[in-house]
């Protein structure tokens, strides 16, 4: 009877373990199934550790979210130069998904040397978690973005590794065959230059990648300031109370473009619905599609999967601002940052300055280079007409405003869901509705965010 | 006797043969009715908290806002058009079910090789409904020249001289919503054709023997013989269909990804929650979409009660009523 008991206790308990188990090891197998590196990842921290103890050099820990450059060796065989001179070992951990790897590792003291700043920390808490590379002025005589991860006090914890522009992709070939030689800057002229290509080639002129709308979609929306040609176009709409849509602003031209572009059956494919995004990198490398609005970090991925890469180019926005000038808005990537808990700060410091200024990463990966005196990448060579200029930062009373506002009032500028307001105008456009379904729809939205705009800001 | 046993300690219930039966029995429970509370009812009843507040996906700083969320579910026209959409997938059930008993009563009839197309018809209920969401994605491809071919559908049209028709466009939602029902209507007839073949074999052959001699026509059969039979069966399959009409996924989720006014009340819930961080919102139609199936379920059981459930229920009743009587007398 006891054993029974036993028996039966211990089946009770075991089946709970199993429960539990079971749910930890499913939460763990998904991390190892979104990044595949962990399993590499964690046996390259263990030989660090070892190494650490046994070697006489010194050992750096780099986590990075590139785990391409990490895995084809590039970025091994590119930090040679930095070891041989300052006679140390540099380990590269990448992980798929970055940030929310980095997060838990953040939680103890264990999170390397140097590392991509996550966007998650907030500034005020830097320093909680970082060393201080320098001070604002110092560093922004030498280097672009040095503003993005600054404390109050004017102190940088990180520097940006790489910068992105934003622009429009497209095959220098098929324009080229269509006979265009200048690069159009207004939306009549990028439609004409289309049409043309339409006409003289066989070639698709736009592709809409229409089936995986939910985030293809939502690259128009990195043009609008760049069309606004106004840095601070975004803290504007907060203070100056702009109307969302309003003409001379920067969401009407990047929408009324995408509107008439979508409305011309001509210019875009046939079936909207079954647009293969994988394929359409191939496609485009082949001639078969001419353009597509896309960020920049795209032109790598469609260079590497074309026969000629140098026929996938990229082009400014083709929307002139108010004041007659074309201008790009440049991005930053992840700003790289050295463990206040580091036990080789110095020769992380000068990793880090090595890293994003001479390194030549950047420019390698078709990259805007950090450092301000540095030429710009190849493929940005059609920009030499924009001007560029970076989002001016929020000011403290009203960060978190604007996603505030966007969010409440169910507008979302960045989304793409089926609600959105750039799905409607690309289903309105595709169902040739018109002109005035397309003012309908952004006098709604305009309507929309003015009321929790009003309602979030008082 | 009785006082001994008040008296026992709880050492020695322990040891009993009920006291064992007792908290045996409760520590059995114990383990499924903390993994039901701790996940179906907490967050269940956290959701219906949530669906009266404004709230981001963190949950920092929820304003109470009352009924607004269900307001915005019955008013707004982007949430309203999820019932619409439903009106397709519950007319695409009627027909469903009428088609369904049409091949169902082929396959009771004198046919060969029964048993494989009961194998064909049923097949494609046992198929994942992703794969067949992407087997009809392909089905109803209008080609892009130059880059792919006509899908499936329009590749059999060209042959009999029909131009390519484009299935998914946006200027016909009612066409998108058409193609989506009867991809739905594929994938689950299987099961209503072997619901209504069980149905229709309950039936007592001698009855069939009995109109034959009456020389009865075969609609005479099956209108006076086979369709009394089976009302209930049929009674439920509608009752069903409204539960499956409110909760289309995944065939719409993957042909269209809700686009083209094809979302339906799920998508839109998932949409909320996820896309627009409005869980407030989202928490609210689950609540709607529950209330809904709560309703519909017992509507169903109200119908289907059992019966001899209802003969004890009333003869109880009387019961009661005769002792009150014999109080009173």
């Amino acid at each position: 009877m006891k054993v029974g008991k036993l028996t039966s206790a211990g089946l009770a308990a075991l089946l709970l373990a199993a429960v539990f188990t079971g749910c930890g090891s499913s939460s763990e197998g998904d991390t190892t199934a979104s990044s595949g590196n962990v399993d590499t990842a964690a046996s390259t921290a263990d030989a660090a550790k070892t190494d650490n103890t046994a070697g006489d050099k010194a050992v750096l820990e780099v986590l990075t979210n590139r785990t391409d450059r990490v895995d084809d060796g590039s970025l091994d065989e590119l930090t040679k130069a930095f070891e041989d001179a300052n006679n140390c070992d540099v380990q590269y951990v990448g992980y798929q998904d970055y940030a929310g790897t980095v997060a838990t590792r953040m939680g103890t003291d264990d999170y390397g040397d140097v590392l991509m700043i996550p966007d998650d920390v907030e500034l005020k808490d830097l320093s909680n978690f970082f060393d201080s590379i320098g001070t604002y002025d110092e560093l922004s005589a030498k280097y672009r973005w040095a503003d993005k991860k600054m404390d109050a006090d004017k102190n940088v914890y990180g520097l940006a590794y790489g910068g992105n522009a934003v622009g429009v992709l497209y095959n220098k070939k098929v324009w080229a065959d269509a006979g265009i030689t200048t690069m159009p800057k207004t939306p009549d002229e990028f439609l004409a230059d289309l049409k043309l290509i339409a006409d003289k080639t066989d070639a698709i002129p736009y592709y809409t990648q229409y089936k995986d709308a939910s985030w293809t979609i939502t690259q128009w929306q990195s043009l609008v300031l760049s069309a606004s040609g106004n840095a601070n176009y975004e803290n504007d709409l907060l203070t100056k109370k702009l109307d969302l849509f309003a003409e001379d602003g920067g969401y009407y031209p990047v929408y009324k473009l995408m509107f008439d572009l979508f409305s011309t059956p001509d210019l875009i494919e046939e079936d909207h619905m079954t647009t293969e995004w994988e394929s359409s990198k191939v496609w485009m490398g082949e001639g078969k599609i001419g353009t597509m609005v896309m960020g920049s970090w795209a032109v790598a991925q469609f260079q590497e999967k074309a026969e000629d890469p140098s026929v996938i180019g990229y082009m400014p926005v083709p929307i002139t601002a108010a004041d007659g000038k074309q201008y790009a808005e440049t991005t930053s990537d992840y700003c790289v940052g050295v463990n206040k808990n580091s036990k080789n700060k110095e020769l992380a410091k000068k990793y880090v300055d090595w890293f994003v200024g001479e390194s030549g990463f950047a420019a390698k990966e078709g990259m805007i280079p950090t450092t301000i005196d540095s030429a710009l990448p190849d493929n940005l060579s059609e920009f030499s007409g924009a001007e560029f200029f970076e989002k001016t930062p929020t000011p403290e009373e009203l960060i978190g405003k604007f996603d505030e506002i966007d969010t409440k009032s169910g507008v979302s500028v960045w989304g793409g869901d089926t609600d959105n307001f750039k799905i409607k105008l690309a289903e309105a456009a595709f169902a040739g509705k018109g002109e005035d379904e397309f003012k309908s729809i952004i006098a709604a939205e305009s309507e929309k965010w003015a009321k929790a705009r009003d309602e979030v800001l008082g | 006797m009785f006082e001994k046993k008040q008296k026992r300690s709880f050492k020695e219930w322990f040891h009993t043969y009920e006291g064992q039966k007792l908290y045996v029995s409760a520590l059995f429970l114990l383990v499924p009715l903390v993994l039901l509370l701790t996940f179906t009812f907490v967050p269940a009843f956290n959701m219906i908290t949530y669906s009266f507040q404004e709230r981001d996906q963190f949950g920092v700083d929820p304003q109470f806002v009352g009924f607004d969320n269900y307001k915005t579910i019955f008013t707004n026209p982007d949430y309203f058009i999820t019932f619409k959409n439903s009106l397709y997938y519950l007319v695409g059930s009627v027909v469903q079910q009428i088609v369904a008993l049409l091949l169902a009563s082929i396959l009771c009839s004198e046919i060969r090789a029964k048993g494989f197309f009961k194998g064909v018809l049923f097949f494609p209920y046992l198929m994942n409904g992703v794969a067949v969401s992407i087997i009809f994605l392909r089905f109803f491809t209008k080609g892009n020249p130059p880059l792919t071919q006509e899908g499936t559908l329009n590749s059999v049209l060209q042959m009999f001289g029909i131009d390519p028709v484009r299935w998914m466009d946006a200027a016909n939602p009612v066409l998108v919503n058409c193609c989506l029902v009867f991809v739905s209507i594929w994938r689950y007839i299987g099961f209503d054709i072997i619901m209504y073949i069980g149905a229709i074999q309950s039936i007592s052959p001698d009855l069939y023997e009995a109109c034959d001699l009456d020389g009865a026509n075969p609609f005479q059969r099956f209108r006076y013989i086979v369709f009394p039979s089976i009302k209930p069966i049929i009674s439920l399959q509608l009752i069903l269909a409204v539960k499956g009409a409110i909760s289309v996924f995944e065939i719409p989720y993957i042909i269209t990804g809700g686009n083209y006014g094809t979302s339906t009340f799920v998508i839109k819930t998932i949409e909320t929650a996820f896309k627009k961080k409005q869980v407030g919102l989202a928490s609210a139609m689950a609540v709607v979409l529950l209330i809904i199936i709560i309703i519909v379920t017992l509507v169903q059981k109200f119908m289907f009660r059992d019966e001899s459930e209802v003969e004890a229920r009333e003869s109880a009743k009387k019961k009661r009523l005769k002792m009150s009587e014999k109080g009173a007398a």
